[in-house]
């Protein structure tokens, strides 16, 4: 099958590729662009790895199509850190101990870091709510939860000992 | 889990869609959200020939007061408007209240920026919400095809598992919704077991009083129990003109879970289905009413 | 002591939360071909025939291997650490029969993964269906065929019954025997990142590396270059960020002979990543025995004697290198606990059914915990005493003398008062009355609590000389900058050794942890060990191993130092990297200086200290202090509704104590993520098989991770005794999964007593728990 050209913008950086229609963006990303920090943990859209933002918005790359992607602006977690330093989110996950083996970690990071664009309470259930639709197998979320509201707090948008 | 080789066209306008409809029908998949077509294609269950992506067909994806039958209350969702556009939409929640608190429960976030309502009326997963929704309401859709415009009521929509009365030929362009009348309370009840999954049975009820209190009207139907969502029509009779109670619940729940006969799955037995059924309607009886004599 | 005992930010960290990690997935080599496998959509099936011409002859497919190739590239699958079970012959890709759901068949090699499944497809296979062997009752039908005919039949083995003390004597004072029939279920360890490797065999050299997602590369190169018959020299197994492995990537699976095979057949790197279907259908799961378990008692309550009669569904093929067999020891060895006790007498089988491997999970040994605490809750239940009062009556404390039934000693134990301390923290007066309150609301509220302990490492009479696997090595070498490498056996995938460990060199040699760096997952490199990291090792030997290779380096410095400076190495120490006479710290000599000189001018060293500034030793357990076990108690409330079924936890509370804390935060990360496994299996996870062996959890839809939004807040309390020992880190990784199924279907069932609850079945998913409360039949 003829392969379609693609054009978008990641991480800020025009980007160029062809892929064959089939081929997900989670792939084309990581196979065609080198950005091998988003991970695929299932393929089918449940446990939230491949987490991206296309066009400010956090969604599945593993169920869109590379070329359903062209004309997009694209982030991923390697577009996160700014001038060799970390995002106030990366940093909080750091302090925070939030991971372990580190699979998931792009699928929260990019799923919390849309979720800390918005306003919201940052409560430790709405935490909890907000991020079930990525799964991690390491740490029983307390640690990732822990990070998200220090981020929260840190990016002023939630005061520091706020109740739950 | 890698999807099979299919042949992609991107549709600019409705026009196009139908004209790709007409041409490749039984062998063309409509590609809206992804959000369920794209794992079916990664697990290879299944394989169109043809892929037509209606995400850039900008005029599918507004959300309109006004049901297009001169009713000003009621509400057009086109279809490729996305579940986060509903939860997000002012218009929405005025509209249909019942419909802006059932997107809530579809998926995550991340599945409800790209899952769509044209979607997940047509993909017609009997456990899904929106089914139900428009089922309880009386809703309808749009279809096109190159051979005209039609409009499909939900009640002869829904035919079996993820089956509608779709023509392969017809694209499905809006959902419309009828009136809502000021002073209906409305609830959604579902029991999944995790937060996000599909229900393993779902309820959507209104309720609506009449100025004495009792009740003037009530709809009820249900997810999960069926090939197809089903409207609790028995019990919706019995509630008519009936006086609040909380035994009216219970006996309307009853009725309502009374001609079910659900399946069995990993999650539970039908039984069990049937049991979750009449205490779901139950509790969205009660929830429906309280919000009905708060609206008054 | 400047980093021990803190939590300090994890060095593996940037890599992660940056996109850096290096996961095997992440690996592109040049001419590189993507596997994908044919796998069995039956349960039990001979293979009639099979044709691939179709398939060879997809757009983008390179190569389609048979079981009849693999025959001829390779040995039989074999294993040292068989432990007297029925070991059949077989191969990687099977070509007699498939053997469950998901067997591998064929192997499709195409330039991408998308056209190796499209060959997939087209791989034509004939079956001849054979009744399924689904459970222990067919395992042992003499009607049902066996799996591998040479076998004769489907029992694996069967162990004559083991007693401790007088059984008879025992049970013949009893008051009463409470007697029941207790069952786990197949879970699966299921991690974020599936199996998957790279292999890559370099013609000219005729080396084959083998990328991998192991938590075992030393295992993995001894059971590939045997099977694949390939001289061990030109064998190196590398693994680099691992994403999880909670006992599964232990296992050296059928796929990675197929892959390494591959390679060196193509002369072309090979990848596999195994997708999230074929993960959940054919990687392994765990857990599934049966136990019918009397105990004897007094009327007030004093334990007895035991009688335990367990069944192991070790699924068709034996888990390699360590089969899942082998598992049945710790828990005859575990079960009774730190309960006092006359008598126990312990009989195991082993049966093989059609299904995905046994393999190990997280305290694979599990069952004997969650046994033991479900039934001291039913005999307590039915003599009419109190749970805690039961625990507290029959629990050791620790003695001098105090032993295990089972003959271990448990000197220095704290089961005890991590109950007291658990029961205060939950507050199990007041919740009871709380309970009391709400029944007559008609709400449903439990509590639960059980307690575990295990042996990470045991007591010194379990590990003469380094135990089973004699301990382990580290090696530890000073750079020519004075920073350290420290190289160890661990393979770790999430436990953060590249922190801990440092923390731990960094304080013994007096560096700054910036300046230690740890190497893992290199078989070329790395001390060997058969386990690599797993069975809770890291905090005992792994620690062990690098204190006492740089405590050997320091003396070798020291030894350096002290003629240059002809200062005797009593009166030097080492801080922040400098070495430094007692009381005089402007003449200190900075390791960079003596690691310099040791390079550039060995001669001029003292006589004796010209070797290399580099150690490798074993540690044999030698001078660790405590008790050697690690344990605690969990206890959590939780309130159900009894008309869904639905479980909601309140509270969840762990008393830990694993000895002296490494990282904090560390430790807790691995005791939260244990404690969610367990919940997970008791409301959630279950690898479900009907009863023709058609597998029925194959996607996460089906297959149910708890999420943030099920697992509830963890409050977390350490014991931490003997705080200053010089080697008392005991393990941590496993206690959670393990004991945390006891505490969670306790509470359920203390729950549901006004409906006559008597929980044994771990799996407890709402439509069940409805069912015990009085609701429709799950």
């Amino acid at each position: 099958m003829t392969k379609q050209s693609v054009r978008l913008t990641v991480n800020g950086r025009e980007r160029e590729g062809s892929a064959e229609p089939r081929k997900t963006l989670a792939d084309f990303l990581r196979e065609d662009l080198q950005l091998t920090g988003t991970h695929l943990g299932c393929e089918h859209g449940v446990c939230g790895a491949c987490t991206i933002m296309v066009d400010g918005d956090a969604v599945r790359s593993c169920l869109l199509f590379a070329v359903q992607a062209d004309g997009c602006d694209i982030l991923t977690i390697e577009g996160l850190e700014k001038d060799g330093k970390m995002h106030p989110l990366q940093e909080a996950m750091r302090d925070c101990h939030s991971f372990q083996c580190g699979f998931c970690t792009p699928g929260f990071l990019m799923t919390a870091y849309a979720y800390l664009q918005e306003d919201h309470e940052f409560s430790e259930p709405e935490i909890r709510e907000e991020l079930s639709g990525n799964l991690c197998r390491c740490t029983g979320y307390q640690s990732i939860v822990a990070g998200v509201q220090l981020a929260a707090v840190r990016l002023g948008k939630r005061q520091e000992g706020a109740s739950s | 889990m890698k999807p099979p080789l299919f042949e992609y066209h991107r549709a600019g306008s409705t026009d196009e869609v139908v004209g790709l409809l007409a041409e490749h029908a039984d062998e063309a998949k409509v590609l809206a959200g992804g959000q369920s077509l794209v794992p079916l294609l990664s697990l290879r269950l299944a394989r169109p020939a043809h892929l037509i992506d209606i995400n850039r067909v900008a005029d599918l994806a507004t959300i309109a007061n006004g049901n297009g039958n001169g009713n000003g209350n009621g509400l057009t969702v086109g279809a490729l408007v996305r579940h986060r556009a509903i939860e997000r939409s002012d218009v929405v929640r005025t509209a249909n209240p019942l419909l802006a608190d059932a997107v809530r429960f579809i998926g995550h976030s991340a599945i409800r920026n790209r899952g769509t309502v044209g979607g997940s009326i047509a993909h017609a997963d009997p456990a899904a919400e929106l089914p139900a929704v428009l089922l309880a309401l009386d809703g309808e859709i749009d279809a096109r095809s190159a051979r005209g415009t039609r409009t499909i009521a939900a009640s002869a929509l829904f035919e079996g598992f993820l089956t509608t009365s779709l023509e392969p030929d017809e694209l499905l362009t809006a959902i419309r919704m009828p009136a809502w009348s000021t002073g209906t309370g409305w609830s959604i009840q579902e029991f999944s077991r995790r937060s996000g999954d599909f229900a393993i049975v779902g309820v959507v009820a209104t309720v609506r009083i009449d100025s004495s209190g009792n009740v003037a009207e009530a709809r009820l139907a249900f997810s999960g129990v069926d090939q197809v969502p089903v409207r609790a029509t028995a019990a919706e009779s019995l509630l008519a003109g009936a006086t609040p109670s909380d035994d009216l619940w219970k006996s309307a729940a009853h009725a309502a879970a009374a001609p079910l006969e659900p399946g069995g799955d990993i999650h539970g037995s039908g039984a069990y289905r049937k049991q979750l059924a009449a205490v779901l309607a139950e509790r969205a009886l009660r929830e429906a009413h309280d919000r009905a004599k708060d609206a008054r | 002591m400047r980093f021990v005992g803190e939590s300090i930010p994890r060095v593996e960290d940037r890599r992660i939360l940056t996109g850096r990690g290096k996961y095997v997935d992440d690996l592109t080599l040049p001419k590189m071909l993507h596997a994908a496998f044919v796998r069995s959509p039956f349960a039990h099936a001979r293979i009639k025939s099979i044709d691939v011409s179709a398939a060879r002859a997809t757009p983008g497919v390179v190569a389609v291997f048979t079981g009849d190739d693999m025959r001829r590239f390779c040995n039989p699958v074999s294993t040292s650490l068989a432990f007297g079970v029925k070991f059949p012959e077989f191969y990687p890709l099977t070509s007699d029969k498939v053997r469950f759901v998901g067997d591998v068949v064929a192997m499709v090699v195409a330039e991408s993964r998308y056209e190796a499944e499209d060959g997939c497809e087209l791989v034509a296979v004939d079956y001849d269906q054979l009744p399924a062997v689904a459970d222990y009752d067919d395992a042992i039908d003499p009607t049902k065929p066996a799996l591998f005919d040479e076998l004769g039949d489907n029992v694996v083995i069967t162990n004559a019954p083991v007693s401790w003390g007088d059984v008879d004597a025992a049970f013949a004072e009893a008051d009463r025997v409470v007697s029941a029939s207790l069952r786990q279920h197949r879970v699966a360890p299921v991690p974020m990142e599936t199996r998957g490797s790279v292999a890559d065999y370099d013609a000219s050299s005729g080396e084959l590396t083998y990328y991998a997602s192991t938590q075992s590369p030393h295992s993995l190169r001894l059971q590939l270059a045997n099977t694949l018959g390939h001289p061990m020299e030109r064998f190196r197994v590398l693994a680099n960020d691992v994403g999880g492995g909670f006992g599964l990537k232990g296992s050296v699976v059928r796929e990675d002979f197929c892959v390494a095979a591959a390679s060196r057949e193509l002369g072309r790197p090979v990848k596999w990543i195994e997708d999230r279907n074929e993960h959940l259908i054919a990687s392994g799961q765990a857990r599934e025995e049966m136990v019918q378990i009397e105990m004897a008692v007094k009327a007030d309550g004093t334990f007895l004697g035991m009688k335990a009669k367990l069944i192991m569904d070790a699924g068709a093929y034996p888990n390699v290198p360590f089969v899942s067999a082998m598992f049945v020891g710790l828990m005859q060895l575990l079960m009774p606990g730190p309960y006092r006790m006359k008598g126990y007498r312990f009989e195991s089988s082993v049966i093989s059914t059609n299904k995905a491997a046994y393999v190990a999970y997280r305290g694979p040994w599990e069952m004997e915990t969650w046994v033991r605490e479900r039934l001291v809750d039913i005999v307590a239940h039915e003599i009419g005493v109190d749970a805690a009062e039961i625990r507290r009556k029959n629990m050791m404390l620790g003695a001098p003398d105090d032993r295990l039934i089972t003959g271990l000693t448990v000197k220095g134990i704290s089961s005890r008062e991590s109950l007291d301390r658990a029961l205060e923290y939950i507050d199990y007066a007041g919740f009871r009355k709380e309970q009391e309150a709400a029944r007559a609301q008609g709400r449903y509220l439990g509590v639960g609590f059980a307690t575990f302990i295990e042996a990470a490492p045991g007591p010194a009479e379990m590990r003469p000389g380094g135990g089973m696997f004699g301990g382990e090595r580290a090696k530890v070498a000073l750079q020519p900058d004075g920073h350290l490498v420290v190289t160890t056996a661990q393979a770790p995938h999430g436990q953060g050794h590249e922190t801990t460990l440092a923390q731990v060199a960094a304080d013994e040699m007096g560096v700054p942890f910036e300046h230690v760096r740890v190497v893992h997952g290199d078989t070329r490199q790395t001390p060997f060990s058969v386990i690599g990291t797993g069975g809770s090792r890291a905090s005992t030997w792994a620690t062990g191993a690098t204190i006492v290779s740089t405590r050997k380096l320091r003396e070798h410095v020291l030894a350096i130092a002290s003629g240059m400076l002809e200062i005797s190495p009593e009166d030097l120490e080492i801080i922040d990297g400098v070495v430094t006479p007692k009381g005089v710290p402007q003449r200190g000599l900075p390791l960079a200086q003596i690691a310099m000189k040791a390079l550039m001018d060995p001669a001029s060293l003292p006589p004796g200290t010209d070797g290399p500034l580099e150690t490798h030793e074993r540690f044999t357990g030698e001078g660790i202090t405590g008790s050697g076990w690690s344990g605690g108690t969990h206890a959590c409330t939780i309130e159900v509704d009894v008309a869904t079924g639905r479980v909601k936890i309140l509270r969840y509370v762990v008393v830990e104590d694993c000895g002296r804390v490494i990282n904090p935060a560390v430790v807790d990360g691995q005791v939260c993520g244990g404690v969610a496994q367990g919940i997970g299996a008791v409301l959630y996870e279950r690898a479900a098989y009907d009863s023709e062996g058609n597998f029925l959890t194959s996607t996460f839809m089906d297959y149910l991770l708890p999420t943030s939004a099920e697992i509830p807040h963890i409050e977390i309390h350490h014991l931490e005794t003997d705080p200053d020992g010089a080697f008392g880190f005991r393990g941590v990784g496993e206690g959670g999964a393990v004991v945390a199924p006891a505490t969670l279907t306790n509470a359920i069932d203390d729950a549901l007593q006004p409906f006559g609850s008597r929980v044994c079945d771990q799996y407890l998913p709402p439509a069940t728990v409805a069912e015990i409360a009085g609701g429709a039949s799950a």
